[in-house]
Formats: C-alpha cells, structure tokens, sequence
C-alpha cells in the first residue's frame, strides 16, 4: 500500500489529512482451535481518515476489531502503534492508547440513565452527574449528536443508545474509533445521522475505522476501503467510490446477483384451499394496558409472499409473537389450513406447518450454547431419536448435508453456535425453518437484519423458492426495498392497525411511505 | 391493649428484625452486583458462633464482635470463589455452604461447650439515643436496644449513599445489570463481585452476633433458625429496592414479634402456627409478587467475555 499524495481522494471534500499510519498491523493471524479466522492480514490507521472494512459475514471483520481493541490476542504477527510494540492485554490497555470500539451489541446498564451509563468506569468517590450532563450537551454540539444526558436507557430507541456508545467512546477523546457494523440495527434517517457524525469525527482529527456491507455508505464516507474475505485481505482500493463494483466483486468472490425481479408467479385467483394462513381480528394490549396490536385481519394464501411493511414498534414484534405461538392474543383468532391455533403452544405451531424466522435471533431463534447440528434440528430432535437415545452421528450427516445446502459456514457442525458469525447464524435458522417436513407456512422476522449483500440474495432466494414450492410467507420487515424485492402484496401496519395495503410494485413506494406515517391512503 | 404493650410490641419488632435489617443489606448489595449469595444463613451462623465463643472466652463482648464479624468472612469467600471464579451455580453452592456452616458449628458447640452449654455469654450493651430516651415509655421500650442496631442503621444509611451517589455504587450495580459494560469499561466485574460479596459476609457476621450476644447472649445449635432465608424473601419482597426492603424486615419482625404479643394480650393461638407466621408471610409476599419484580439482570449469572 502506497502512501503517496496520488492515493489522496479527490472527489470528497473530508479528504484524508496527510501522514504517516500511526497504527500498523503487520502480517496478522488469528487462529480459533482449528479455525483460521484471520491470516496475514496488514492494515493501515492514518490520521484523520475514514477507513471501511467491508466483508461478508465471517471474513473476520468482526475479530480484526476484536484484536485491535485487545478482546483477543493474534496468534501471528505484530501491531504497531507510533512505531513501539502495540500489544494491548484487553480493552483497558486499548482505551489507554486512545483507541475505543463501539461494539454490534450494545452494553448499556438500562435501567440507568444516560449520564450514569457515561460516568461507569470514568468517576471516582462521588458521581457529579450535573458536570456529566454539560459534558454530554457540549460533546452533543461538537458532532450534532442528540441525547437526553437524563433519559433512561430502556426508553431510548436503538439509534439514541447508539449514540450513547459513541458519546461513551468520544469522551475518552480516542485517536481511533472502531464501528462494528454500526448502520445494521438503523433506520434510514439514523444512518444519515451517523455518517454526517463519522465525518465531524474524523474532521477533529480521529480516525475511524467503519465496518460495513452497505455499499452506499462506503460511497458517501469511505476515504480508503479493506475487503477482507476468508480471513485475508483480498482488495483495497484508495479511491472506494470509483471502484465500488471491484470491491464488490472481491467481496464475495461473484458477481452479485442482478436486483431484478424475477418473475412474479403467475396470478391465480385464490381458491378457497388455498388459504394457508387466516388472521381474523387479532389484538394483543400489554401488561401497561397499551393497545400494540388492533383488529389485524388477513389472508394468506399458497405460494404468496405477503409484506408487513412499518416503522418499527408499531406491533410487528406483537404479531410475530402471536402467530409463533410465543404469546397469546388478547382479542380475535388465527387459522394455519383451516386448523385454530389461537394461543397455541409454538411446538404446536410448528407441528401444524409454520416455520418462523424469529425477530431477535439469539433470544428465541437459537441456544448459543449449543453445536450448530443441534440448533439446526432444534424443533425436530425426535426425528433422530432411536430407543429414545440421540443418534448423534445421523443428525451429524444430515446437519453437514443442510449446511452445504444453505451456505452456512462454520469449523463444523459441531461448533458452538455462539461462535458463528451472524449471518451464518440466521442462514442455519433458516435451514432449520425451511426444512420443515410439512411446510406450508413461514412466519419471518426482520430475516436479513445485519446481513451482508451476498448472505441478503441468499436469504432471498430461499424465500422466494420456498413460495414457488407454495409455501405462503409472511415477511415482516421495516426495509422498504426489501418488502419490493421480495413481497408480492405489502400490507402497512401504522400503531398496530393495518393502514391499507396494495401491490408490492416499486411505483407505490410514496403510497406505502405515506401510510406508514400514518396517513390514510 | 395498652399504650405500654404496644410499645413493647414496637420494641421487639425493631429487635427481632435487626438481624434481618444487617444481613438483607449486605446481601442486597452483593444481589445487586450479581451474586445471589444464598449462603446469608451459614454465614450468619459462622459469624453467630464465633462471636459468642470469642465473647466467653475472653469476657468481652467487643472482642466477640470483631472475631464474629471477621470469621464469617472465609465463609463469603468461599461463596465468591466458587460463584465468581469457578463460575458454579451460585444458589446449589450457597445451600452446601448453609449445610457446611450448620454441621461445623454444631460440632465445634458441642466440642467446646459440651456441658457448659447453659452458661450465659457475656453480651452487648444497650444504649438508647439522648433526648429520645426521656420519651416516657418509648424511651425504655423502643428505643433503648442494642447499639449494634444503631451502627447497623448508621451503615444502611451509608451504603444507601454509596450505592446511588458514588462510583462504586454504579459499578456494583451494572455489574448486576450488565457486566459486560462494566467489562467493556475497563472494571473487573469480578473484583467488584467479590467486594460486594465480602460486604455482605461482614453484614451477615454482625447480624448473627446481633443474634448470640446482642439479643439472647447465648448460643444454641442452628439458632439463625432461616433468618437468611427471611433476609433473601426480604430483598425479593422489597423488589431489590433498600428502602422496601427495610420495610419488609420490619414486616416480617413484627411477624416474629406477634409470637410473644397475641398470648400477652390474651390470645390464643398456637404457637407453632405463630412461629411459622414470618416465613409462611415470606411465601405469601414472594408468591404474590411474582412477575411484578425487578431483579438484577444478570443476577446469578456468572460472567465470562465469550
């Protein structure tokens, strides 16, 4: 890698300063047991710059950081930093040598406020909360960053509490700020918010190193991009936003899919049979008495994809419960082919035909103490029981065979779940889910949620191949595009009640935007 | 009923919950950073006998209550080694414990004491606030008590400041809530753990000297009779809140007080019945609040990085 002033960006304006790397990894290699997750990887920290790493899911991005905030140790090669031995034994020697990570999973205390979320670890004998909370407004205004400094966690949205780990990071004024996929969990607008604060960042001087799969954000910030696949840098570029489609390209080893839609299965007109799922005036009103889910009513018929579009919160989470078996709806009922399963247990959900894609993976999609074999075959044990004992070596073979299937990469099937990268992860849900002996419905949540573009296209496609084998799928999502893409009728929930719902065609998209704000189409 | 019986009803309530009172806030810290310390009863046990031999050994009650207090410490370190280090699960190693320090002490009693066992223990003095003594009536009977148990308010007061207003207050309590961003913010979780830990074995040592040689000054086997069990049921019904849990312990002391009130004013009631009444209100008031309670997130969950 050159340093050269060519290698400088010209088009943007937040143009790298200038200088030396003051943090150099050199030759790096890390090694889980008999897992290469990293090997002879060399990166370069430059002042001021905004550098992203981009990979798919388990490339190792995730462990690079982890490496340089000091959570593991490299099993090869060394880190620089100024120069000297760069050798940090955990996150306290990174943070002393101004270097702070803000991590994929959030660690906040939530039923704390902000202020004292911020003042762990950094106050000694009495806690000025008052001192904390200018320094917070002033910290706010320095990179356009809004907090309530008293809010208490659990009230703020994932965005807000992001934003408290970066506040978290900039109050130690760090020299490097690590982003671990930090735009995966945001809407839209939050994802704008964070970039115009990664630039005043790294205009101050610091560097940034963004990790990413989304291709637009490396456009708008990217001063210089690190592609990492199978644990090896395989591309860097200097000028990212010319060279998008290589980056891409190396990314995942093919060209990517076209977005195109393939062809929507051919229109039938609905025979009553053909009605795998019916909602008839579900309600769900919580512990606090507050309606989230009202009078929502819907067919679903074979081989359809219906979309659940809406803003997050607005009673999605609620369905989803409900129709999973998980909780019970206070008012109204649901029918899987014909058969009432209103308050139903989820092992008998599943017994009647529904696969479901949970929401939040790691609470209700897996046992992360688990191998990967067994989560796989989670909701079907039984099927490898012989004299009431567990013939491990048969749902071995059968586990290895789905995961060639779907793409799911690990040491092998006898990992530890916890260990797999997210987007391994949920491809081995969806195995489970879409292998369903009797599959005839697949109830999905937020399936792509932190996935990368290749994991995304393969999430797709198995959707969309199980609709053309007539499964009916409900896909609920708060991507718009995705519900395009993938959907062929999309129906808005506004506050839990259905606003309206139409085509899933690109051309009703300030129709769907409109009703999703909760305006009446 | 007269004014006089009810001051001494009111009396006893503040006496019978004391230990509760001493022992529920040295564990509601260690609860709060995560370590439900369910070896509070042998812990008070240890610290019960140790400060009662240590007394009639050297005739001086002080000196038992220092040898008390710091003799339930290897006790607590035993819970936080085993909880905390080897990561074992907190509530199975806590009821070892309670049956390891009930056979040891009854051993060591009858070893020691052998047939001395009636003989009066050199106790703690009484001490009544100026002012509040010369109230007529309340002044003899509410207020002149043991001064361990004004020390013991004087040291809830202080942890209630320590575990809102200072730093280590809010480490304690993310180290409950989410040790990994105590983790994360260059703290040792477990360097916090075993302090509120310790904390909670010295709490429970003074407790159970309030008990030998505060309240009756003499030892008997077992004599906690579930007294830590009460303090847990205390901190659960208080919702881990210090306030509410003082509240509960003076419930269930004046639960404990009835046994010698209702014969007093002439009603008869069994008492057996009477003796269950603070535990059977402890299984009311648990039962009751379930799924309304707000425990420590990470509440007996060891931690590790992975």
């Amino acid at each position: 890698m050159e340093h050269s002033a060519s290698a400088m960006h010209q088009s943007q304006q937040h143009a790298a300063k200038a200088g030396q790397p003051w943090l150099q990894l050199e030759s790096i290699g890390k090694r889980f047991g008999s897992f290469q997750a990293l090997q002879d990887v060399a990166l370069q920290i430059r002042p001021g710059e905004i550098q992203c790493l981009l990979g798919e899911n388990g490339a190792g991005k995730s462990t690079l950081c982890n490496l340089i905030f000091g959570v593991h140790e490299p099993t090869a090669g060394q880190m620089l930093l100024d120069g000297g031995v760069y050798q940090p034994q955990g996150p306290a020697d990174a943070f002393a040598q101004g270097i702070a990570m803000v991590h994929q999973h959030f660690s906040l205390v939530s039923d704390l406020s902000v202020v004292d979320n911020l003042l762990l670890g950094q106050a000694h004998g009495f806690l000025r909360r008052g001192a904390m909370a200018d320094r917070v407004a002033r910290l706010a205004e320095q990179y356009g960053l809004q907090l309530d400094p008293h809010a208490l966690i659990s009230t703020l949205s994932v965005g807000e509490r992001q934003r408290v780990e970066i506040v978290k990071c900039l109050m130690r004024e760090p020299r490097l700020l690590v982003l671990d996929e930090p735009t995966a969990v945001l809407l839209p607008d939050e994802i704008d918010a964070l970039l115009r604060v990664c630039r005043r960042v790294a205009a101050q001087g610091c560097s940034v190193l963004l990790v990413t799969h989304k291709l637009a954000e490396i456009k708008q910030v990217a001063d210089r991009v690190t592609v990492l696949r199978g644990g090896r840098i395989v591309a860097h570029s200097e000028h990212p936003a010319d060279e998008l489609d290589a980056l891409v390209q190396a990314m995942i080893q093919h060209a990517p899919d076209s977005p195109a839609r393939p062809a929507a299965a051919a229109s039938r007109s609905p025979r009553l049979q053909d009605e795998v799922l019916q909602v008839d005036g579900l309600g769900v009103t919580d512990v606090q008495g507050v309606t989230r889910l009202d009078n929502f009513t819907l067919v679903l018929n074979r081989g359809e994809i219906i979309g659940v579009a809406g803003v997050e919160g607005n009673g999605q989470s609620e369905l989803a419960s409900v129709l999973s078996g998980m909780s019970s709806p206070s008012r109204g009922r649901f029918f899987i082919n014909g058969e009432e399963l209103s308050g139903a247990s989820p092992q008998a959900v599943t017994r009647a035909g529904v696969g479901v894609v949970p929401e939040d993976r790691h609470a209700t999609g897996c046992i992360t103490d688990l191998s990967l074999a067994e989560n796989i075959f989670l909701n079907r044990l039984h099927e490898f029981q012989r004299w009431g004992c567990l013939d491990r070596a048969a749902m071995r073979a059968a586990a290895s065979e789905l995961m060639r299937r779907f793409d799911v990469r690990a040491a092998s099937v006898d990992s530890r779940f916890g260990g797999l990268s997210g987007g391994n992860q949920q491809k081995a849900v969806l195995a489970r889910e879409l292998t369903l002996r009797n599959l005839t419905c697949l109830i999905a949540s937020q399936p792509t949620r932190g996935l990368d573009v290749g994991a995304v296209q393969a999430v797709y496609g198995h959707i969309r191949a199980a609709r053309d084998q007539g499964v009916g799928v409900l896909l609920i999502s708060s991507e718009l595009d995705e519900l395009l893409t993938v959907a062929d009728r999309i129906v808005v929930l506004y506050r839990g009640r259905i606003m309206g719902s139409c085509p899933a065609q690109p051309d009703q998209r300030a129709r769907i935007g409109a009703m999703m704000a909760g305006q009446t189409p | 009923m007269s004014w006089e019986m009810m001051a001494v009803f009111i009396g006893s309530t503040i006496r019978l919950a004391a230990p509760l009172l001493l022992s529920a806030t040295g564990e509601l810290v260690s609860q709060r950073a995560g370590v439900l310390n369910m070896s509070l009863e042998g812990m008070m046990l240890t610290g019960a006998f140790a400060g009662a031999l240590a007394s009639w050994y050297t005739g001086n009650p002080l000196i038992g209550l220092l040898f008390g207090t710091l003799a339930a410490l290897p006790v607590a370190l035993l819970q936080a080694f085993f909880s905390i280090t080897l990561k074992a699960n907190q509530i199975v190693t806590g009821i070892g414990i309670n049956i390891l320090a009930l056979g040891a002490t009854t051993l060591a009693y009858r070893e020691i004491f052998g047939s001395r066992s009636s003989e009066a223990i050199p106790g703690l003095s009484k001490w009544s606030p100026p002012v509040l003594r010369d109230i007529p009536l309340w002044g003899d009977q509410v207020f002149d008590q043991v001064w361990l148990l004004y020390l013991g308010g004087l040291i809830i007061l202080l942890t209630a400041l320590v575990m809102h207003r200072t730093a280590l207050g809010l480490a304690l309590h993310a180290c409950g809530a989410e040790p990994r961003a105590v983790d994360k913010s260059g703290l040792s979780v477990a360097r916090l753990r075993y302090l509120a830990v310790l904390f909670s074995g010295l709490m429970a040592g003074l407790a159970g000297c309030f008990i030998s040689i505060g309240d009756i000054h003499t030892f008997t086997e077992g004599m906690t009779s579930g007294a830590g069990y009460l303090a847990i049921a205390a901190i659960i019904f208080g919702n881990w809140k210090l306030g509410r849990m003082v509240l509960a312990c003076l419930l269930f002391g004046a639960a404990a007080a009835l046994k010698f009130f209702l014969p007093a004013i002439g009603i008869q009631v069994p008492n057996a019945l009477l003796i269950m009444l603070p535990y059977v209100l402890a299984l009311i008031a648990v039962a009751g609040l379930i799924g309304r309670q707000t425990a420590p997130g990470s509440l007996a969950q060891p931690y590790s990085r992975s």
